[in-house]
């Protein structure tokens, strides 16, 4: 067990999604885009599920430095001494195509402009929008 | 008699036809461990997720007032009158009974379901119960495409407020009980999960929109190269979150474990199920911790997001699997071909031979009586 395994201070870390288990590793803190906003985690902190919006995940400290994750969309589980990122993407920076996002980009705004009276089709275009640039956003401070 | 040049060229075309199947063994056992191995990696998420589904419906007030009305519309359980059913085959052929199995399990189904809609004496009257067909693998699809009718839409698009917005919608004509709805062939090809989730919310769309009662997948399950069987899944309503309702609709022969277990030690691929990994064993703990969790969102939220993820995920692990199941047919296909041209090699060039060797003693006769004639 997780409990076991990792030395006092050192959160247990991992980013899994369908397809992979992108990271698993230690660190002193996590930063996660939970979908009300930013959020820390840090060793010792109160067990929470959170629902993750996209953007970064950042790990501070631990076995491997700092760390920059892109995730999208999944949820998060808080333990004391564990964070467990379920996301339905995530990438590592260095795995970002940034024209690819610009195109996802200007896709999804076209979606948004035709979406017209269709409610879901609006909500999906946004949340498009909403990965395209945190996409990009990621891409940039590699 | 066929001359021995004949029998060369035939020996030497059965030869090119063991090179290419022994070829073709080898690429589906690359295949094949590459299937195994993204089907591994996939059970983690697809662990977790069930597990926090689990624990938020034990703890949250998901059902109403007295237990009875369920929150989520994909709990509920509605009369069967439209059934989707959701067969996932292969794009090639060459793989033994894998694309037959499937269809043949999948037809049986349908068939089972219409007959079920007899008049009983419990239910004197039972309605119309249509089916709607979606197929993944241009098998599938080319078997019931030639079977069932396709469906039609028509497309609207009617403007209003003087031109200033639209109302777009498709709306569907039944013409037959049975139809081809959609071929969703494309998540073969690629097989990752951004494809599937599209697919997934398609289908959830228009159950949760009350188009269809229940969903059904019919596919290959994948346990090991020597056990795999047809089974269909119960996929929408969820009855019970993390223990889907499966039921087997064929299982392999001994005799096909047999072909299959002889393949796979000679390609070098291991016969029992793999192990489960220690990020695994760790992934059935997540979200069970004995601790109250503070949610974020309120967990009736959470649960509302999370389900339809969950739906999602159980296509993409059935997909999963039926590309291993279809990967470890061909292989298993593919050594007994080698293995059959291998004897047909050995008795043409017996064949061969003696014909040499008759043509030899005969000129030997000729020779010998000729000049004893002298």
């Amino acid at each position: 067990m997780a409990e076991e395994t990792t030395t006092s201070g050192q959160l247990a870390v991992r980013i899994v999604t369908p397809d992979r288990v992108l990271v698993d590793t230690t660190a002193d803190g996590v930063e996660l885009p939970a979908l009300s906003g930013y959020m820390e985690a840090l060793y010792g902190a109160a067990p929470l599920l959170a629902e993750l919006g996209a953007g970064e995940v950042k790990l501070h400290g631990g076995s491997s430095g700092d760390a920059k994750f892109f995730v999208a969309w999944g949820f998060v589980e808080v333990l004391p001494q564990r964070v467990t990122i379920l996301a339905e993407t995530a990438m590592k920076p260095s795995e970002i195509d940034p024209s690819q996002a610009q195109q996802q980009l200007a896709d999804a705004e076209k979606d948004w402009s035709q979406a017209g009276d269709d409610a879901e089709k609006y909500e999906y275009a946004r949340a498009e929008i909403r990965v395209a640039e945190e996409k990009i956003a990621a891409a940039k401070d590699r | 008699m066929a001359n021995v040049l004949d029998l060369k060229r035939r020996i030497r075309s059965v030869k090119n036809t063991r090179q290419i199947t022994k070829a073709m063994k080898m690429v589906s056992a690359a295949k094949l461990r590459r299937a195994q191995e993204r089907a591994m990696q996939a059970r983690p998420y697809a662990q977790m997720l069930a597990n926090v589904l689990q624990s938020l419906v034990r703890r949250a007030d998901l059902y109403g007032g007295d237990g009875v009305d369920v929150m989520h519309p994909l709990l509920v359980e509605r009369e069967e009158k439209n059934v989707l059913v959701l067969v996932i085959a292969g794009d090639k052929g060459f793989a033994g009974a894998f694309n037959a199995n499937v269809g043949k399990a999948a037809q049986r189904f349908v068939d089972g379901r219409r007959a079920k809609r007899q008049p009983t004496e419990e239910n004197p009257s039972p309605g119309e119960q249509n089916i709607d067909i979606e197929t993944v693998g241009r098998k599938a699809r080319d078997l019931f495409k030639r079977k069932y009718p396709e469906a039609q839409w028509e497309h609207i698009d009617q403007e209003y407020d003087n031109g200033l917005a639209h109302h777009i919608e498709d709306v569907r004509h039944r013409k037959a009980p049975i139809e081809v709805t959609y071929d969703r062939s494309v998540l073969l090809a690629k097989l990752n999960f951004v494809e599937v989730d599209k697919a997934g919310h398609s289908i959830i769309d228009r159950y949760e929109r009350g188009e269809i009662d229940s969903v059904y997948i019919v596919y290959n399950e994948f346990k090991s190269v020597i056990a795999q069987r047809v089974v269909v899944e119960k996929l929408l309503p969820i009855r019970k979150l993390g223990s889907p309702e499966v039921t087997v609709l064929e299982e392999m022969t001994e005799e096909q474990k047999e072909a299959a277990g002889r393949a796979a030690a000679e390609a070098g691929i291991s016969v029992n199920e793999t192990p489960a990994s220690a990020q695994e064993k760790e992934a059935k703990t997540f979200g069970t911790a004995d601790v109250d969790y503070i949610y974020d969102q309120p967990p009736q939220t959470l649960f509302r997001h999370l389900l339809p993820r969950y739906v999602t995920t159980q296509i993409y692990h059935a997909l999963l699997e039926s590309s291993a199941s279809e990967q470890a047919a061909r292989m298993t296909a593919m050594d007994a071909a080698s293995s059959n041209a291998s004897d047909m090699i050995d008795s043409l060039t017996l064949t061969m031979n003696r014909v040499r060797q008759a043509a030899i003693t005969k000129e030997i006769i000729e020779i010998v009586s000729g000049a004893a004639a002298i």
